[in-house]
């Protein structure tokens, strides 16, 4: 199919010849450099002029160019009016004038359709494929982050599946519902992460009701829509580009070196009353191996000769986990090809793309890997039919190895002792079970998974200004997984090896999803008297989804490289037959909805759009499927009045806009939320019945068959400017977004219930916050051009109706902020048992009794804030709170990115940085305390916990008494969530750095290039962040307990060149 | 007019689409079970009840000690750490969760409530046998769910059928009915589940409850009550007692005994365990001990019982649990050649045996060696000391000893000075009960012995007992059970010369030697001392200390948990290095020899919480219900419009020590 497209295309090619256009922009004191040329009615350039001032284009016969400059009018030239030379090719010398130089023409895609920007009311963001050049990333996702105002993305683990989580102005709902955004990717669903990045010719952000509306039930918390490049009339243009890349971790933590980390453990099992873990003996040898005078790292069993001892009781190596684990670079590469060209009638784009990215693992790397393929032709059937077809296939290859699942970064943290042998003393991997052995030899986990997308489109236009579409969309979604666990072996004190787990099986997993979309709308535009500006659209949307899956899981792989289900004995170790583990499913859902659109302005000053949209869902049951969901926005574009004359040199656009519209929510997060399903097992009882695993099922809960849609109703207030001629442009909104009925967490109510209350429409939330977008685009006198944009947003959500008339605060509670920290104030660590003592005295109805017992010296000193000489949390109610109060906040707000660009003389430099300006977090896990509650099994020792308490002079590791950490202990009573340890999660990223050299068209030209740019691209070079150093900022929520896959540092740098 | 018509067509075309849309948006789910089509066919109500299995009997669990180490911290066994327990004002009333808990109740009530219906109009296909013995399978196991809630709180909610999400009616619901009356309640479901289940279970392999298991556990339970109404009789702790504080709502105030008096119901209780118990013990013999340790291939079945991969042979096993090495796996073998996972077993345990002719150690002409070694200790005594109490040199493995990397070949000297659980010997005392020879089942965590859950002498120990407690003698039954398992033990037939030669002022390390705080009469201390050493280290000692109310002599007093005589000649096992000691010394490992010759596990440091010893408060014998169970039933937030009412001592406040029991 493909294939037989790229033909089609390239006869295509060949058989219409578009015309040269060449030539030389000036003003009156001469050349003008880097003005943009672009198709009139189009939004994608077609290029820019060089430092002379000159341009050379391909284009169809017949069009309408526009120029733009900044500080400068725009500038159209049509080419009818102009007469070819004999080869049929254009000579243009073009004048361009000071004056309103904004890009007011300038054109958005909305939702069915476009909209000049001048001309919203709605809250609409874009941005342009620029954004996303050269950015050594993994997917347009990660490209992004920052770039948008209200659009958040966050990506808290770097393991190559990962994908960021996106939402748009925040939490959207606390319920079993999905606040994602819905992305369209040429209007039809689609997902950010599964498309070639350099197909992307803009994306659209709709961010209020007003502008979502039009997608009813699956738009509730936005739409991200992206427009794909399309071919461009003339000379085949083929481009290449590549970016080669050299990965680092960003963040590794650093592991303490095993005698301090024994001494540590040591003094966290004493200071509990319970005996050193590593005697004295086992002390020295960590001490002769670290001085190189032991070379062995773990000694022989005492009680069975032939093994050795056991890792954690006996090792005395020195491994810093984290660096044997990951490794220090990794390579990458990514190529892009795209040929596009056409005629009058037909325009084609054909494009491929590469990605092979490896990643960090030590043992047994792990990839991933992207291939992209994508087709696309527009075609002029007639003056009123037209057809456009597109196919996209994109391929994603992930590997890994089958050790590394999400407990891999628990155990990295818990069970990654410095004293527990990487190797025996034979140089053989050793399992004790430690991360190495199993993450090497354990077998591999291969994902592969393929997207097709088929698009086609009819464009009728029978008469002028009324358009219908038709259009048919399918995505055929199929994913093939494959893992083989294998047996592994350790090595005796011989170097014999033994088998230490013996399980060995192959599991193969299969899905395929389809998704069929049809849309079908009409428009009509109409214009009375040049003043009046009518729009009507109104059309009927229909989406259907269904996947079906088979996996298989079966034991006792029979050669060991040869792990298919074939090849497996279907027997245990032992050679007893074991039941495969199967599953399968079938799973569904279908909407239906009728929406209209109608847009009137009045000499484009005075503007009113108003949507209407009437939604069904298969989630619902008959009675409660059906929703009308209403909105409406307004503009009034001040410029255009006759008191601004004076102003308008000055500010030439300066619109108040305001929308109101409300949303239904069909996006649950089961496809059957009203039924009741039996939970039923097949042969996975652990309790054996003659040798076997029995079947098992078990009581079904409670679900209320009332469930509805949530509710979501947003008002919006913006204000879009710009000013002394374009050079200074921006955009406001303040907003507040209402969800209402959700189905929240189930009220709380007696136990005797025994299963979990059901849930119902019960909860309400409340979001608002602002977006706010300012740029500033200028070009020197001595031709260096500079562009900063500042783009700056805050959300906050409140809870306002939740079931919890008790208020405790261990669950939500109304009018409470969502992300609040409850904790105690501390005082500080006491230096001395009198100090302790002091304290504690001045507690007399119970001292810190309720948190812990032994007080000593090293232990931390609560404040008694209610002042009832005890410290406790009362009854954990919002009422009687004790001595907790709200000490922080985990929403990141007022996220912010700042973007400089400069060009000059062909090179171009870029500078992206990114951040959150507040932002606190309470990671009170074992990752951040070192010693925890969890015990010696559920403890880590890094560099940062060597700053913990110790009060006597001659301990080995010197007397700190002031110490950050208390003094270390199995036992939470210091970890208590508290002032001293909140974590400050704010910070800025330098996310992308990158400076590139386009060679003078003069020399390109000479080797029959059109355009050749050289680059280097830096992506989280630099951070700024108070956040404890064994934490990521942006990752400190993510892994297990903020352990996680770090991010990446790249330097990349590649070539971008056209013919 | 041509170029309107396809735009019209298509217009057209999306209002058919409309027309049948709400069909069209009919979606049901395609590949689940709804209710209504299970529980109708005979192996459904199979995979039901199997699922809560786990749940609700005890088995071996991974990286611990399994059923062999559930009695560690109590005075037959210790751990490296002391419980909350002992340690009165740590143990605090919780915020929310604890037993008050009814998901097992909720889910064994779904199958009830949905099966009966459907069987009684024979709505259920398959074997009638095997419908009805899957039905008593249920019945047991709500039992079983019931009396876990009767040992941890007492009173409690009989709940028979689902409730539905409507909050009037579950706080009705959360109402405690008096314990004697959960407890007559369990012995109906147990009364169901014996006229149900088979008396071999469909599985033919004892994997799967059957009848004389329903029956032991109803003379558990039975005995359970009795002992406990008639020791805290007078006490808050039973119905209508001072303080009871079922008196402070309206719905118990005037509470009456169904059979008239506290008195009455104490012989109901017994003689409802008697007849229970006997019908087990007439029915299962035991198995045959000959005395051989190294019994590879069974030589001798009392010792392999406990240890067997395939345990479905021995008469006495009533239900056990399988493993595979492939599924579902467990440690035991391995903690079992070695430390037991830090359980240690105490001196007061092993000093509770008698010798092998019937006198206990301190009698004259006992022949009792002393405990300067532990080769001394095992000498002339008990049959089952000798079998289950480790002794360095005896040899652990006799088979495949290169095939677990975990195997210890030879029973070493016992590390006490370890801290890993995993290596500790806790006490220096360890036990041989549920080791397996085969090196095997000694790669770490992949151990598949079977593991008991009920084996038929603790119904010839209930029935002695309970006998005794109703009548104050010992029948003919009782007589000859006790025979049994002494003759089964090693141990002199002869009990009545075992009662003469006690003296109970000797006895009082054993904290069955007492209840309500006074020393009991020799043979109702015989008759526990025979259950303590029989089911040593079965997970039942707990229970039968509270249900004797054998624990009050702790409160205000420290008791000092010991292990063997360190600091006497089997000091020179060890190195001085091994033995650093000391209680402000932080690199201490065993206890300082001027607190006791005796090592004593919870006394190393003096800043651990356990350094004074072992103490108790009365409260503890029941449990407390955390604070959000009143919050949530109460009207207005007003604690006192609860139904439910604490238990004795215990605070409706939360992180709060009991006060005044």
């Amino acid at each position: 199919m493909l294939i037989t497209c790229f033909f089609f295309f390239a006869i295509q090619a060949q058989a219409i010849q578009g015309v040269q256009v060449s030539g030389v922009v000036r003003d009156t004191e001469g050349p003008l450099p880097g003005v943009s040329i672009r198709v009139k009615g189009a939004a994608q350039s077609l290029g820019q002029t060089n430092d002379q001032g000159l341009f050379k284009l391909n284009v169809e016969p017949n069009i309408t160019l526009v120029f733009s400059y900044i500080g400068y009018a725009a500038k159209e030239v049509a080419l009818s009016e102009f007469t070819p030379d004999a080869q049929g090719n254009y000579s243009l010398n073009v004048e361009m004038e000071k004056g309103d130089g904004t890009n007011l023409e300038e054109v958005v895609v909305v939702g069915f359709g476009t909209q000049k920007k001048v001309n919203m009311t709605a809250a609409v963001s874009s941005i342009d494929s620029k954004a996303l050049e050269s950015r050594p990333v993994q997917n347009a996702t990660q490209a992004l982050q920052g770039l948008v105002p209200g659009l958040n993305i966050s990506q808290n683990n770097g393991s190559l599946e990962s994908t960021a989580s996106v939402n748009i102005r925040g939490t959207g709902t606390i319920g079993t519902s999905s606040s994602d955004p819905l992305i369209l990717v040429d209007g039809m669903e689609g997902s950010l992460n599964a498309i070639n990045p350099q197909d992307i010719e803009s994306i659209s952000v709709l961010k209020d009701a007003s502008a979502a509306a039009v997608y009813g039930s699956r738009a509730a918390f936005g739409v991200i829509l992206v427009t794909t490049k399309k071919g461009k009339a003339g000379k085949a243009q083929f481009n290449y580009n590549n970016n080669l890349r050299y990965t680092r971790p960003v963040l590794l933590p650093k592991q303490m070196d095993s005698y301090t980390f024994a001494l540590y453990f040591n003094d966290a099992q004493t200071n509990g009353g319970n005996a050193a873990f590593f005697s004295d003996e086992h002390l020295q040898r960590i001490l002769d191996y670290q001085a190189g005078t032991l070379t062995s790292s773990i000694p022989v069993s005492s009680s069975n000769s032939q093994y050795w001892a056991d890792g954690y009781a006996e090792g005395n190596a020195n491994v810093d986990w984290y660096k044997a684990m990951y490794r220090n670079q990794s390579f990458s590469h990514e190529h892009n090809v795209s040929l596009t060209g056409g005629g009058e009638k037909t325009t084609y784009y054909v494009s491929g793309n590469m990605m092979k990215q490896d990643g960090l693992m030590q043992f047994n790397q792990d990839f991933y890997n992207r291939y992209g393929i994508t087709a696309k032709i527009n075609n002029k059937i007639n003056d009123y039919i037209q057809a456009n077809y597109s196919t996209r296939f994109l391929r994603e290859e992930y590997e890994r190895p089958s050790n590394l699942t999400t407990t891999f970064y628990q155990d990295l943290a818990r069970q990654g002792w410095p004293t527990l042998p990487l190797y025996d003393p034979n140089g053989y991997l050793y399992s004790s079970p430690s991360p190495a052995l199993g993450m090497r030899d354990g077998g591999d986990d291969k994902q592969v998974k393929d997207w097709s997308y088929h698009q086609l489109q009819l464009v009728l236009e029978p008469i002028k200004g009324w358009k219908t579409f038709a259009e048919l969309n399918y995505r055929m979604t199929y994913t093939n997984r494959h893992w083989d666990l294998q047996q592994l072996y350790n090595h005796d004190v011989n170097g014999e090896p033994y088998l230490y787990s013996a399980s060995s099986n192959v599991y193969e997993y299969a899905y395929k999803e389809n998704y069929y979309n049809i849309n079908a709308y009409s428009e009509y535009t109409k214009d009375f008297n040049e003043v009046h500006h009518f729009k009507a659209m109104a059309g009927f949307q229909t989406e259907s989804t269904g996947y079906r899956d088979v996996g298989v899981q079966r034991n006792g792989i029979i050669v060991p490289n040869v792990s298919t289900i074939n090849t497996t004995s279907g027997t245990d170790a032992n050679g007893d037959p074991l039941t495969p583990s199967v599953s399968g499913q079938y799973q569904q859902w279908k909407t239906a909805g009728f929406f209209g659109r109608l847009n009137y302005d009045y000499k484009g000053k005075y503007l009113v759009e108003g949507n209407l949209r009437y939604d069904g869902s298969s989630r619902f049951r008959a009675a409660k499927r059906w929703g009308l969901f209403p909105s409406i926005s307004a503009g009034w574009n001040m410029a255009q009045e006759g008191f601004w004359e004076n102003m308008k040199d000055k500010v030439e656009l300066f619109k108040l806009r305001a929308s109101y519209g409300q949303l239904g929510n069909q996006n649950t997060d089961v496809w059957y939320p009203t039924y009741v399903t039996m939970p039923v097992g097949t042969s996975n009882g652990t309790w054996l019945v003659n040798g076997s695993q029995p079947n098992t099922s078990n009581a079904p809960g409670l679900v209320s068959s009332t469930l509805t849609w949530e509710t979501i109703k947003s008002v919006d207030v913006g204000l879009d400017f710009s000013m002394f001629n374009g050079k200074l442009s921006g955009a406001f909104d303040w907003y507040e977004r209402k969800t209402l009925d959700m189905v929240g967490p189930a009220i709380e109510m007696p136990v005797t219930l025994g299963t979990s209350v059901p849930q119902t429409n019960n909860t309400d939330l409340k979001s608002n916050g602002f977006d706010l977008e300012l740029s500033w685009r200028d070009r020197l006198e001595n031709g260096l051009g500079y562009n900063m944009r500042f783009v700056l947003s805050d959300y906050q959500t409140t809870i306002t109706r939740y079931p919890n008339d008790t208020r405790l605060l261990s669950t939500y509670r109304s009018g409470q902020k969502m992300g609040e920290i409850w904790g105690y104030e501390t005082i500080g660590i006491a230096k001395t048992q009198a100090e302790m003592d002091d304290h504690l005295a001045s507690l007399p109805n119970g001292g810190q009794n309720a948190l812990g017992s032994n007080w000593a010296a090293g232990d931390i000193m609560y404040a008694d804030l209610n002042g009832d000489g005890k410290i406790d949390n009362g009854a954990n109610t919002e009422s009687d709170h004790g001595d907790l109060k709200v000490i922080g906040n985990s929403t990141p707000r007022y996220s912010f990115s700042f973007d400089l660009s400069l060009d000059w003389k062909g090179f171009d430099f870029r500078a992206l940085f990114q951040g959150v300006m507040k932002r606190d977090y309470w990671q009170g896990s074992y990752f951040f305390w070192g010693a925890s509650s969890g015990g010696i099994w559920w403890s880590t020792g890094l560099k940062e916990h060597e700053d913990y308490f110790r009060s006597d002079e001659s301990h080995p590791l010197g007397q700190n008494l002031d110490s950050y950490y208390p003094r270390p202990l199995f036992n939470g009573k210091n970890q208590q969530t508290q002032t001293r340890y909140l974590q400050n999660a704010a910070y800025i990223r330098l996310k992308n750095i990158q400076l590139g050299y386009s060679l003078p068209k003069s020399i390109t030209q000479k080797w029959g290039g059109q355009n050749l740019r050289v680059f280097v691209s830096g992506e989280n070079l630099w951070t700024g962040t108070e956040t404890a150093t064994m934490f990521d900022p942006e990752t400190i929520d993510g892994g297990s307990d903020g352990s996680v896959y770090p991010l990446s540092r790249v330097i990349s740098f590649g070539l971008n060149m056209t013919f | 007019m041509k170029r309107y018509i396809v735009s019209i067509w298509s217009l057209i075309l999306s209002a058919f689409l409309v027309i049948s849309c709400n069909k069209y948006l009919d979606q049901e789910p395609i590949s689940n079970i709804v209710p209504d089509d299970y529980l109708t066919e005979e192996s459904q109500l199979a995979a039901y009840a199997i699922e809560k299995y786990t749940d609700i009997l005890p088995s071996h669990s991974n990286w611990s000690f399994g059923t062999f180490g559930t009695d560690g911290n109590t005075d037959n066994m210790a751990t490296p750490t002391l419980d909350n327990k002992w340690i009165p004002g740590q143990w605090k009333v919780g915020s929310s969760g604890g037993d008050w808990s009814f998901t097992s109740i909720y889910e064994l009530n779904y199958f009830l409530n949905r099966v009966i219906p459907l069987w009684q109009s024979g709505s259920i296909t398959g074997v009638s046998t095997n419908i009805e013995h899957y039905i008593g399978e249920v019945y047991f196991l709500r039992a079983c769910a019931y009396f876990d809630k009767l040992q941890t709180l007492g009173d409690f909610p009989i709940i028979k059928t689902v409730l539905t999400d409507n909050t009037e009616e579950l706080i009705e619901a959360s109402k405690r009915q008096p314990r004697n009356e959960v407890a007559r309640f369990i012995l109906s479901d147990l009364d169901s589940a014996i006229t149900l289940l088979s008396p071999t279970a469909p599985d033919g392999k004892k994997n799967r409850i059957s009848k004389a298991c329903a029956q032991l556990v109803k003379s558990r339970v039975a005995l359970y009550e009795g002992t406990w109404l008639k020791y805290f009789k007078g006490t808050a702790f039973v119905p209508n007692g001072p303080e009871w504080p079922g008196l402070t709502k309206d719905y118990n105030s005037s509470y009456q005994y169904p059979s008239g008096s506290i008195d009455s119901e104490i012989d109901y209780f017994l003689g409802q365990a008697m007849d229970a118990a006997k019908a087990v013990a007439d029915n299962y013999a035991l198995v045959a001990n000959t005395g051989i340790i190294e019994s590879l291939n069974n030589e001798n079945p009392y010792f392999n019982m406990f240890s067997a991969v395939d345990m479905s042979g021995y008469s006495e096993v009533l239900l056990w649990r399988e493993y595979n090495v492939s599924v579902v796996t467990h440690n035991v073998p391995v903690y079992a050649q070695l430390g037991n996972y830090a359980v240690g077993l105490t001196k007061s345990m092993v000093e509770s045996f008698l010798m092998a002719n019937g006198l206990p150690i301190y009698a004259s002409g006992s022949g009792y060696q002393g405990d300067e070694t532990i080769a001394d200790v095992r000498t002339n005594r008990d049959g089952r000391l000798h079998l289950f109490l480790k002794e360095p040199g005896q040899k652990n493995v006799l088979t495949n000893l290169s095939e677990g990397d975990h195997a210890t070949e030879i029973e070493p000297v016992p590390s006490i000075w370890e801290s890993s659980w995993e290596q500790k010997y806790t006490t220096g005392y360890t036990i041989r009960k549920g080791l397996n020879y085969d090196g095997a089942q000694c790669d770490n965590g992949r151990g598949y012995t079977g593991s008991i859950t009920f084996r038929a002498v603790e119904a010839y120990l209930n029935y002695i007992e309970a006998c005794y407690e109703k009548t104050g003698a010992i029948d003919a039954s009782a007589d000859a059970y006790w025979r049994q398992i002494r003759a089964r033990a090693g141990v002199d037939q002869d009990y009545g010369k075992t009662i003469a030669a006690t003296q109970m002022s000797m006895e009082t390390n054993d904290w069955g030697a007492y209840s309500a705080g006074v020393l009991i009469d020799p043979t109702l201390y015989n008759i526990r001392r025979e259950r303590r050493d029989e089911l040593m280290a079965e997970g039942l000692r707990y229970m039968d200390l509270k249900r004797w109310r054998a624990l009050d002599q702790l409160i205000g007093n420290y008791y000092h948990v010991e292990g063997f005589k360190l600091w006497g000649s089997m000091r020179e096992w060890y190195t001085d290095d091994q033995l650093v000691y000391g209680s402000s010394n932080a690199n201490a490992v065993v206890s300082d020899p001027a607190l006791s010759s005796y090592l004593r596990p919870y006394e190393i440091l003096s800043s651990s919480l356990s350094y004074n010893g072992t103490s108790w408060a009365m409260a503890h014998y029941l449990s407390p219900i955390a604070t959000v169970h009143f919050t949530i039933s109460a009207t207005n937030g007003d604690v006192s419009s609860s139904p439910i009412y604490q238990n004795p001592g215990w605070s409706t406040t939360a992180n709060a020590a009991p006060t005044g029991y």
